[in-house]
């Protein structure tokens, strides 16, 4: 489903160079609820991000069920990014001017749905998140949990298989927190959604089959 | 949905939008307004010639040495078809004595006056003078005035309407007596004659009848047609349009900066959330089009706005130049509002051209990244 083969990510800024990954391999098969652990700084998000074709490697490649991500136009990243992946942010990210139900739409037009189609799919995963009453609010007028909830209804508009998650409850209470955890295990076991999650968290890897520890670009622990 | 989203975009920054609509609607407003000021003006000015498009003035050909036209050629220029009338005219200068004051004037000989020159008091009658307003007026002539020239004796009995510029013959300070009164005063051949052809398309057959039964053999007689007049000055009217659309267009442009400005701006605050949509699926193409639909309501709003309100403007300046606004309502005003709105819109896309292809050509990475 995922697989990395030797990916080394360097950043240049001016006369310095970062690397934020240093020879990454890692495999995650279909259906797998996969953590990645690590202190801040030490390229797990950068790891996420080239899984999530947001991020080109400097070396090595990423393959995405099958595809070599390198060999795609921005088009073709694009369209894998809106069909195969769904993500969801610690900063939840969502469009303030639209709508919780517009925001979790949003994926579908860029997909060309019929406007009745991607409306009754947007009201179902709301209210699969348990916000069938606030579809009409503005993030604003939404509480953190609830933004994060939104967040994952969008990730899921396109039905995506893999679910890609940046410290989805960074920014969360305990409470709040456990809720969308309790939402993401139920993707991934009812669903069959691959997870790939990046958390400085254990009670939140805990939720994971497999935990990859990553210290300074470095795959250091597999558990 | 793409328009909903960018009309809300628009309405997060609602000062900085009010203001871009502003530019675009002054701009497009002073293009406008100068576009109908332009066009009334012209209105008004040919409205002096329009009736004389169809006259060709005949004249000796004084560069081969030719001074008067003769009997001869004036009754060839009868036997032409096209011409609905020939006016030959005889003209000289003579001092006019009225009431013992002695004065130069031009006397014209001429039959038909009526249907060169409106009168605007008493009459024509055989044997007697018409007095145009500029000399009636000098010499306070009276209808039924006696006026000696040479020694012959005149009364007036009519004193013509004043006359704008004209190019064939201004009786504005002359003395009108008919062809025949003329022989007695001085014998003198004709000095132009005046042609008024049916309709403006003979002009052209009237000219080459001339060409082949007058100047046959040598050229006695040039023609001058009004037309060409009358084309060369709405081909300077239109030079002045121009002129003063694009000082106006400077108004525009600056509304483009300003556009160009706010969409910078804009593109820079929204960087994170541009981010945000690259990573759930909008291609390059999806963000552009985001970006130019915003400009693309600011230009439309603006244009038409500025559009109505551009009547107003050109009813101002009418009113404050020509004192009058009833070329308002041509259908050349609606030309410009129109060509003022089409500015106007695509001022507004060409200023966010460049903002928008910069926010589509963000890294998603980047611009997520970006705090």
């Amino acid at each position: 489903m995922i697989r990395l083969v030797d990916v080394t990510k360097v950043y240049r800024s001016g006369a310095y160079e970062v690397v934020a990954l240093n020879g990454v391999s890692m495999n995650v098969e279909t259906g797998e609820f996969v953590a990645i652990m690590g202190p801040s700084g030490s390229g797990k998000s950068t790891l996420l991000n080239l899984i999530g074709c947001l991020d080109k490697p400097t070396e090595g490649k990423v393959f995405i069920n099958g595809v070599d991500t390198s060999q795609l136009s921005d088009k073709g990243l694009t369209e894998l990014r809106r069909d195969t992946i769904g993500f969801i942010f610690q900063q939840y990210n969502l469009i303030p001017t639209l709508t919780a139900l517009e925001n979790v739409e949003l994926p579908t037009i860029f997909k060309g749905a019929s406007k009745l189609e991607r409306r009754k799919r947007a009201e179902e995963l709301l209210s699969i998140v348990g916000l069938e009453d606030e579809m009409h609010r503005k993030p604003s007028e939404l509480s953190g949990g609830q933004q994060q909830r939104v967040a994952i209804a969008r990730a899921l508009a396109n039905n995506p298989s893999i679910l890609l998650c940046d410290e989805p409850t960074g920014n969360l209470d305990t409470k709040s927190g456990k809720a969308v955890m309790e939402i993401i295990r139920k993707l991934n076991e009812e669903e069959g959604v691959t997870v790939v999650l990046v958390t400085h968290d254990p009670s939140v890897a805990e939720f994971a089959e497999r935990i990859y520890k990553i210290i300074d670009g470095v795959i250091t622990d597999v558990s | 949905m793409y328009l909903e989203l960018a009309r809300r975009n628009l309405g997060r920054a609602k000062m900085r939008s009010a203001l871009a609509v502003i530019g675009i609607l002054i701009g497009v407003m002073a293009i406008a307004s100068i576009g109908i000021f332009s066009e009334s003006l012209k209105a008004t000015v040919m409205e002096n010639f329009q009736d004389l498009a169809n006259e060709l003035i005949v004249t000796p050909a004084y560069s081969q040495g030719y001074l008067s036209i003769d009997e001869r050629t004036v009754s060839k220029l009868r036997k032409i078809p096209y011409a609905e009338s020939i006016i030959p005219i005889k003209s000289y200068t003579e001092l006019l004595d009225y009431r013992g004051k002695k004065v130069p004037v031009n006397i014209f000989g001429i039959d038909y006056v009526e249907e060169l020159f409106e009168v605007e008091k008493g009459g024509i009658r055989r044997g007697e003078a018409v007095a145009g307003s500029k000399i009636a007026e000098r010499l306070n002539l009276r209808i039924g005035g006696k006026i000696i020239i040479k020694g012959e004796e005149f009364r007036i009995s009519g004193i013509l309407k004043e006359e704008g510029a004209r190019f064939d013959i201004n009786p504005n300070n002359a003395i009108l007596i008919s062809i025949e009164d003329f022989g007695k005063l001085k014998d003198a051949e004709y000095s132009k004659v005046i042609v008024k052809v049916e309709s403006l398309e003979y002009i052209e057959a009237f000219k080459k009848s001339v060409d082949r039964i007058i100047n046959s053999r040598e050229e006695k007689v040039s023609v001058f047609e009004l037309k060409m007049i009358i084309e060369r000055i709405e081909d300077v009217f239109g030079q002045m349009t121009i002129f003063l659309m694009a000082i106006a267009a400077v108004s525009l442009f600056v509304a483009g900066v300003s556009i160009l400005n706010i969409m910078l701006m804009s593109t820079i605050e929204r960087t994170k959330e541009i981010g945000v949509m690259r990573a759930i699926g909008a291609y390059r193409g999806t963000i552009l089009r985001i970006f130019l639909t915003e400009a693309l309501i600011l230009g439309v709003a603006g244009s038409i706005i500025g559009g109505v309100l551009s009547l107003a403007g050109g009813y101002a300046i009418d009113m404050l130049v020509l004192g009058s606004a009833k070329y308002i309502f041509q259908a050349s005003s609606v030309l410009y509002i129109v060509e003022g709105i089409l500015f106007g819109i695509a001022t507004a896309l060409v200023s966010a051209a460049y903002p928008a292809w910069k926010a589509s050509r963000l890294e998603p990475i980047e611009a997520l990244r970006y705090e």
